[in-house]
């Protein structure tokens, strides 16, 4: 019989907690054939993933996609018999009723709660850990990361070997970005902009426009977008059009589903990506990038960002490593580009860092593997 | 019920209906402002140890243990004698005072508090500064006064500790027990 999994993700902001949830109950329904319910709170914002692929979800009855049941986590919870491995993610808290219907099963719910991605050094030791809860169940923590000792990372099988394959293949990628409408001039280099507000961002766009290279700059539809505008010098853009200022041409696409949004960045010379989900996928894709990590209180995401930038850069000359930590630094404080911007100039050799950086965590743990491998040692 | 972040080293927390003592308690800021906290936990009536995570928010339920104060009486097949003001005696075997077996000495007069959950003796607690005598160390090899080079000294019961380098035989010192490190030479109990 398979085994029933149910997946809770209460969206707290963007598309982060939801993007990660739906990429791994993919992945564990299409490669370890688990029965699975994604239960989400905001649906809304789950359409715009799902949008690209023409679904629409209702809050009203459970929508079948690739094999997930994708439910709506009302605020009043229906009657619902757990299953036997329960997740929530990043901390959010399960409904009573459903907890108290977990204690009450013969064969009690394996439960897990996956932690948000981080490569500090903390994470190894806390992950697997039992987390008694008061009613005689426990509960387990998972983190995600970039050590063996940690749960590792969402990867779909043969991702690699797909990515490299469209890599090598100029038709594959003109046909793709012909698709999305995207004709980037041949002498131009193509970059994708995924981030959250940024108060530098009109200084690193003029640095760009001032430059002596191109570039032509792919900005799906996000929190970025007004302040793109304001730096056009424009109220509104239309997405598909190509707007150009100096060395800069931006053009604005619609939201894009989980596998074009990849093969975007496997398009692309240098991605800008944040969060979690477009992080990971930006690691998968092998090319340079730009992270804008969430921001927290207290500069929290410093100290991951610093964690990050240490296991990151481990391999790379002292001028690479020095010229790439000035160049997250100040992008990730608001602050102008340094160096004249030489991250994007291709002056550094970050795409083969990249391609070696990718290799090495491709040795690491596969989450959604790691999940499974817990429950089935559990049982 | 009080949340996971109140509890501190020393607290009790209950689960499965066995007291556990908090032995360290680490927090970390997770993800989007969260956070967790790691602590390593000690079952009060196995001795066992285990390490859990908790989101800061979630709920725990904290034990208050009852204490009074008791001296040690004598030891006999292994079973240690407590004794209360009032005279009742408290045994407690070996495994229940692992931690505090080293310091334990015929005639040590300290205050101790015996520790009950449920109502049974659990264990026996040392004030967190004693003073024990030395009947054994070898000699100053460099004259060294200034209390950082040290060397091995053993206690009366045996225990062997680091003391300063200028310690002697007979000579009565300060130990913290919470790390089991010499802290000073000290004057003999009155």
């Amino acid at each position: 019989m398979r085994t029933r999994w149910d997946i809770f993700c209460h969206v707290v902001d963007n598309y982060g907690d939801v993007g990660v949830c739906w990429r791994l109950a993919k992945l564990l329904v299409a490669e370890y054939d688990c029965n699975l319910r994604l239960w989400v709170d905001d649906l809304d914002t789950f359409n715009r993933l799902c949008a690209a692929d023409g679904i629409t979800l209702s809050n009203s009855t459970p929508t079948l996609i690739q094999g997930v049941s994708v439910n709506y986590w009302p605020s009043i919870w229906p009657e619902v018999a757990p299953a036997d491995v329960v997740l929530e993610t990043f901390g959010c808290q399960l409904p009573p009723a459903y907890i108290a219907a977990m204690a009450a099963r013969e064969v009690k719910s394996c439960w897990l709660n996956l932690e948000y991605l981080s490569a500090e050094d903390w994470v190894g030791g806390c992950n697997g850990l039992p987390s008694p809860q008061p009613n005689g169940l426990q509960k387990y923590f998972f983190f995600p990361g970039f050590r063996p000792d940690t749960g590792g990372l969402l990867r779909e099988a043969g991702l690699i070997a797909r990515r490299r394959s469209f890599q090598q293949c100029d038709s594959s990628r003109h046909q793709f970005l012909e698709r999305i409408g995207v004709n980037p001039d041949p002498n131009a280099a193509l970059l994708s902009l995924f981030c959250y507000e940024n108060s530098a961002l009109a200084l690193w766009l003029n640095t760009l426009s001032e430059g002596e290279t191109s570039y032509h700059i792919v900005v799906p539809e996000g929190r970025i977008g007004a302040s793109v505008c304001a730096w056009l010098g424009r109220d509104d853009y239309v997405l598909g059009v190509v707007y150009r200022r100096g060395q800069v041409s931006i053009q604005f696409i619609p939201f894009l589903s989980q596998n074009d949004y990849d093969l975007l960045l496997w398009s692309c010379d240098f991605n800008v990506v944040r969060g979690e989900d477009s992080f990971v996928r930006a690691q998968w894709a092998g090319r340079p990038f730009l992270w804008h990590i969430y921001p927290q209180q207290d500069a929290a995401h410093l100290v991951k960002l610093d964690a990050f930038l240490e296991v990151y850069s481990a391999g790379l000359s002292a001028q690479c490593r020095s010229a790439l930590v000035s160049c997250w630094h100040a992008w990730n404080n608001g602050e102008p580009p340094v160096g004249n911007s030489t991250l994007l100039s291709g002056e550094l050799d970050l795409t083969g860092h990249a391609e070696q950086w990718c290799r090495h965590i491709e040795g690491q743990n596969n989450l959604a593997e790691s999940l499974v491998q817990f429950y089935l040692n559990s049982v | 019920m009080k949340t996971a972040q109140e509890m501190k080293p020393n607290s009790v927390i209950l689960i499965d209906g066995q007291p556990w003592m908090v032995q360290k308690a680490e927090f970390t800021k997770s993800g989007r402002n969260s956070a967790i906290v790691k602590m390593k936990l000690k079952n009060l009536l196995s001795g066992s140890t285990t390490e859990t995570v908790y989101k800061t928010d979630d709920k725990v339920e904290p034990v208050i243990l009852e204490r009074i104060a008791v001296t040690y009486s004598y030891v006999a097949d292994s079973v240690y004698v407590f004794m209360d003001e009032d005279y009742n005696q408290y045994e407690l075997n070996e495994d229940d005072i692992e931690s505090v077996l080293p310091y334990i000495v015929d005639g040590m007069t300290d205050i101790c508090e015996a520790v009950f959950f449920e109502g049974k003796v659990i264990s026996v607690d040392l004030p967190t500064m004693i003073v024990r005598q030395i009947t054994y160390t070898e000699g100053s090899a460099r004259g060294d006064t200034s209390g950082k080079v040290m060397k091995p000294a053993k206690l009366s019961n045996g225990t062997e500790i680091k003391v300063a380098d200028f310690c002697e035989i007979d000579d009565w010192i300060e130990i913290d027990t919470r790390t089991g490190e010499y802290k000073s030479r000290a004057k003999a109990p009155v």
